[in-house]
């Protein structure tokens, strides 16, 4: 069914509207993106851009009720929108898994961790038993859980964060999934285990050859581990490109003010830290013309009035939004 | 400079003990006054199954030489006023009182928390309809209802008496299961369940059913302890099952006419209600203690 082989997943113009007794909130509005295998593609953007609401709907996760989803979702062929949760679920753990933001909360309280594991083994490979506890226990090994036999019958109460999201990771990675969407995988996490986290899903990814898509709003996250980055406002992506582009060669004001609002070690100290005027926009009164305008210091009348679409760039696969972009390196050296 | 990466390294590495520190799984214990309970109950009941066997006097039996007589050795709880031993009336009435609490519940449970989770975890236009149909049915005083049906479904028995107070408490059931489960079913645990490939029966009974479970049997055992209060009321209104057959609400009942003169026809059977609510509420508390994994203790 898929056109192109090495196109593991593509999202074209997908759109995620909750019918809200205030009327229709556009959470996600319009979004296309590819992703190859074996990439690791990072999402970033504010609080309420959108980034999560994307992930659980490239999954097909979204309430039963009250929400209207309308684009495409080909997931290694096989379409994501629109279709019944049994067949989605054909697809869940062993073309894509998810690990989720709180491992507080995404490890079921009253089931011992190993049976967790297992329990997707059992079911969806039909493995025996013991087959599925060896297993488990093997993933546990893994994720870096030390002496893994016995903590396989801990509860997640007696383990501490960093180790509670090692266990979900190898939840996740039971049934060998091709794409692992990580949503926020290290926000819940103090920062050397943040490290720990992310430095794991790196050579997971090798290992179990999968793509990786890591959503984040730590641009430090995203700028060493992705190959490609999407850049996310009010539900739709304002820029997209590889890594180096983004971080070097960005076009989008956005972009710029989102890289400038993180704090840069080689500050000297006491050094304000630049943040972003203006509060992200009201998903359900946006305007109709770009919707990072208010917020923008280049903003002109017509960003006001227009909604700038995603536009190609000098360099192949970077596209940005936006009437007025910041000149590119090139532009300025001729300048 | 190399002193500092090293003394780095050595944090690096006490963090990473620091973050695999293994919590103490030890269960609080029951405690003797736990098995005191269990003890209570487990003679309670065997009381009310083995009733006949055990050497117990016939609860219909009239002793015309103890009429309403306070506690002796011939009658250790006393005598009513038809000169029946109050100990006997006790046992036997406990029949009547713990099978219509534990049956009423049965039936309450068996049909209210299997559609307050379908409904709670499925949503939609289920869960509005069944939610609607229970909210109508919340807003009639059950007590009426009860009481109505009771008043015209003659003769009366216990299994009837069972099935009205087991139907008329659906509703309530209903509501604290579809709760119960509304905070659960949105948590991350059982989306990740769900993105695993798990079907919804299997979030049903492994995701579920497990964390509700705590609430469910406390409500459980408050609804026993209601429904035999409700039977004592239903007695006390002649409602319940028919004279001279005993129970634990007919006896209060009966004895509200001589209670100045034989407060003893009133105490045993209340003492008997007050302990047997105490303990299962006692022996609920402690099981929910013992059993709660999701807490740590150190």
């Amino acid at each position: 069914m898929s056109t192109n082989p090495d196109k593991l997943l593509v999202v074209n113009n997908l759109a995620t509207t909750f019918n809200t007794s205030a009327g229709p909130l556009p959470a996600v509005g319009g979004v296309s993106f590819d992703l190859n295998k074996n990439e690791t593609l990072g999402i970033v953007g504010e609080s309420g851009s959108g980034k999560t609401v994307l992930a659980r709907t490239v999954m097909g996760l979204q309430p039963r009720t009250n929400v209207t989803v309308t684009g495409s979702v080909l997931l290694n062929g096989h379409e994501m929108v629109g279709v019944s949760e049994d067949e989605k679920r054909k697809y869940w753990g062993t073309e894509v898994a998810m690990v989720f933001q709180d491992p507080m909360t995404s490890l079921n309280p009253v089931m011992r961790i190993g049976k967790q594991i297992d329990e997707t083994l059992r079911v969806r490979l039909g493995m025996s038993k013991n087959d599925a506890k060896a297993k488990a226990i093997e993933l546990l090994e893994l994720v870096g859980i030390p002496s893994p036999s016995q903590r396989y019958s801990a509860f997640p109460g007696q383990l501490s964060g960093g180790m509670r999201q090692r266990v979900v990771i190898a939840t996740a990675l039971a049934c060998s999934p091709k794409l692992l969407m990580a949503d926020e995988p290290t926000t819940g996490l103090d920062v050397t285990i943040q490290a720990q986290i992310l430095n794991l899903l790196e050579d997971l990814k090798e290992q179990f050859h999968m793509s990786v898509v890591l959503i984040t709003h730590d641009l430090g996250v995203v700028a060493t581990r992705t190959s490609r980055i999407i850049v996310m406002y009010a539900g739709r992506i304002v820029e997209m490109g590889t890594t180096r582009e983004v971080f070097t060669n960005h076009r989008m004001p956005y972009t710029r003010a989102l890289l400038e609002s993180s704090p840069k070690v080689s500050n000297p100290s006491h050094t304000r830290l630049i943040t972003i005027p203006g509060r992200p926009p009201n998903l359900l009164k946006l305007n109709q013309g770009c919707s990072f305008a208010p917020r923008c210091a280049y903003a002109t009348d017509r960003c006001h009035q227009q909604r700038p679409e995603l536009q190609i760039a000098e360099e192949p696969g970077h596209s940005f939004a936006c009437w007025n972009p910041l000149p590119s390196k090139r532009e300025a050296a001729t300048r | 400079m190399s002193e500092f990466i090293r003394e780095t390294e050595l944090s690096q590495e006490a963090l990473l003990e620091a973050s695999m520190v293994e919590r103490p799984e030890k269960n609080e214990p029951l405690g003797p006054l736990f098995w005191i309970c269990v003890g209570w109950l487990a003679l309670n009941i065997i009381g009310a199954i083995f009733a006949n066997v055990l050497p117990v006097q016939s609860p219909l039996n009239q002793d015309y030489n103890f009429v309403n007589s306070a506690p002796s050795l011939h009658h250790i709880f006393g005598t009513d006023d038809l000169g029946r031993d109050i100990f006997a009336r006790v046992v036997y009435g406990s029949r009547v009182s713990i099978a219509v609490g534990v049956g009423a519940m049965v039936i309450g449970f068996g049909i209210g928390a299997p559609l307050g989770m379908l409904a709670a975890y499925r949503r939609g236009r289920f869960d509005t309809f069944v939610t609607t149909v229970m909210y109508v049915l919340l807003a009639f005083p059950a007590i009426i209802a009860v009481i109505a049906v009771l008043s015209f479904w003659t003769p009366r028995s216990m299994l009837k008496i069972i099935l009205v107070i087991g139907f008329a408490s659906v509703p309530l059931v209903y509501r604290v299961i579809r709760t119960a489960t509304l905070a659960i079913a949105t948590k991350d645990y059982v989306i990740a369940a769900k993105v695993q490939g798990a079907t919804d029966r299997r979030i049903l009974m492994k995701e579920l059913l497990p964390n509700i479970a705590p609430i469910g049997i406390s409500f459980l055992l408050i609804g026993i302890a209601t429904v035999v209060t409700l039977e004592g009321a239903l007695a006390f209104l002649g409602l319940s099952v028919n004279p001279p057959t005993p129970s634990w609400g007919n006896m209060i009942n009966e004895s509200r006419t001589v209670l100045a003169e034989n407060p003893w026809l009133v105490l045993f059977p209340s003492l008997a209600l007050c302990l047997f609510l105490l303990c299962l509420n006692f022996i609920g508390d402690r099981m929910r203690s013992h059993y709660d994994v999701t807490e740590v203790k150190l």
